[in-house]
């Protein structure tokens, strides 16, 4: 054994975080009871880290949204936000008040790039493959959702009658579902991030 | 397996943080999807129960919602997250006021086991814990908090956050029937 005593916990956590001193370090390398320690404490914390992550029982979303929103309307939300989103709504006033005189050159590029971005998060879906993971019930719960919405959507865009009156609505249904697809992929790689799968 | 990293790059953390300041709940729901179980488990670790975890989760995601004007994006959105919830938490065991004075050896639940023989597992051994050691623990060991930090988020030095440490580890390590001979 190096020196007359053993290192205290507290110094074999410093070392065991990167900060050891000196004479812990050197104690160390030279005492089997103060190494053994050392060891242990590495194994509990990487036994902590691989404890099993939690999901809350329920869907605490719509709760959040509703509370958030009410909060919101009465102002309590800090003025930086409210002016962002003050700024918001005057960019999609605007962009209703052009959409009253659509440029049809310009209507077809954002319909293209809307297609563009829902076939990019679909490749990125399908990169996952979405199909072949577990989901907890919550996670489940939310793709269930998301799908039946995509397929109702794709319903819609499949039917001419839906948007051909309004070329525009094309566009955001588009943008809808790459909207939706984001979210699926969302759920899916925080899902893979959580689980390690 | 409890992962705590941080799940959105931090590139697009911009993006949707910058969203849903301009009022995109859209994209506030993305931030609730990615985080809800990060928020949760971290609750779960330092709570006493599932239901004050819920309660911890909603007011983490309101109290987001109240303040996105402050995240600057200069760390991780996940430390900023994590710094909130952990807040919570501990405003709810604040205003519980059920330990106020509480240090480990004052716990009368570890008190009464302490002289019996225990081989807990370490689920059932980190529960034993206060709570305030358990949050020094859980916020340390797993979710990489240096002792400054814990120390500013409870309101305590950082020499107590690593004596609670080192006390919750000699716990530990008896609970476990881990009890080294030759130390």
């Amino acid at each position: 054994m190096n020196g007359t005593r053993h290192g205290t916990t507290e110094e074999l956590l410093a070392l065991r975080d990167g900060e050891g001193g000196a004479w812990v370090k050197a104690h160390v390398g030279s005492c089997g009871a103060c190494a053994a320690e050392l060891y242990r404490l590495e194994q509990v914390r990487a036994r902590l880290r691989a404890l099993p992550t939690f999901f809350p029982p329920r869907d605490r979303w719509a709760v959040v949204a509703e509370r958030a929103r009410v909060e919101r309307r009465s102002g309590r939300w800090s003025r930086a936000v409210g002016l962002a989103a003050a700024a918001s709504l005057a960019g999609l006033l605007l962009v209703a008040v052009r959409g009253t005189r659509p440029d049809p050159l310009q209507a077809r590029v954002q319909l293209r790039s809307a297609m563009a971005r829902s076939e990019a998060m679909e490749q990125v879906l399908r990169g996952l493959d979405p199909d072949g993971r577990a989901l907890d019930g919550a996670a489940a719960g939310v793709v269930a959702d998301l799908q039946g919405r995509l397929e109702a959507l794709d319903a819609k865009l499949g039917d001419p009658a839906e948007w051909r009156a309004a070329p525009h609505r094309q566009t955001e249904m588009w943008n809808e579902r790459a909207g939706l697809l984001s979210a699926l992929v969302d759920v899916h790689t925080t899902r893979v991030a959580y689980v390690g799968l | 397996m409890t992962v705590m990293a941080d799940t959105i790059p931090l590139a697009e953390a911009h993006s949707l943080v910058a969203r849903a300041r301009a009022g995109d709940s859209g994209a506030l729901e993305h931030l609730y999807r990615a985080y809800e179980g990060s928020v949760y488990t971290l609750a779960r670790r330092l709570t006493r129960t599932p239901e004050d975890a819920e309660d911890v989760l909603q007011e983490t995601f309101l109290e987001i919602c109240r303040s996105l004007s402050r995240w600057r994006g200069e760390g991780s959105l996940w430390g900023w997250v994590r710094q909130i919830a952990a807040s919570k938490a501990l405003m709810r065991y604040r205003r519980e006021k059920l330990r106020a004075t509480e240090v480990l050896d004052d716990d009368p639940a570890e008190r009464a086991g302490d002289d019996v023989p225990l081989r807990l597992d370490l689920e059932a051994a980190l529960r034993r814990l206060p709570e305030r050691t358990r949050t020094v623990v859980w916020l340390h060991d797993v979710e990489g908090m240096t002792h400054e930090e814990i120390a500013e988020l409870m309101g305590m030095t950082t020499s107590f956050s690593k004596s609670q440490l080192a006390r919750a580890h000699q716990k530990l390590r008896g609970w476990l029937g881990e009890e080294g001979a030759d130390r």
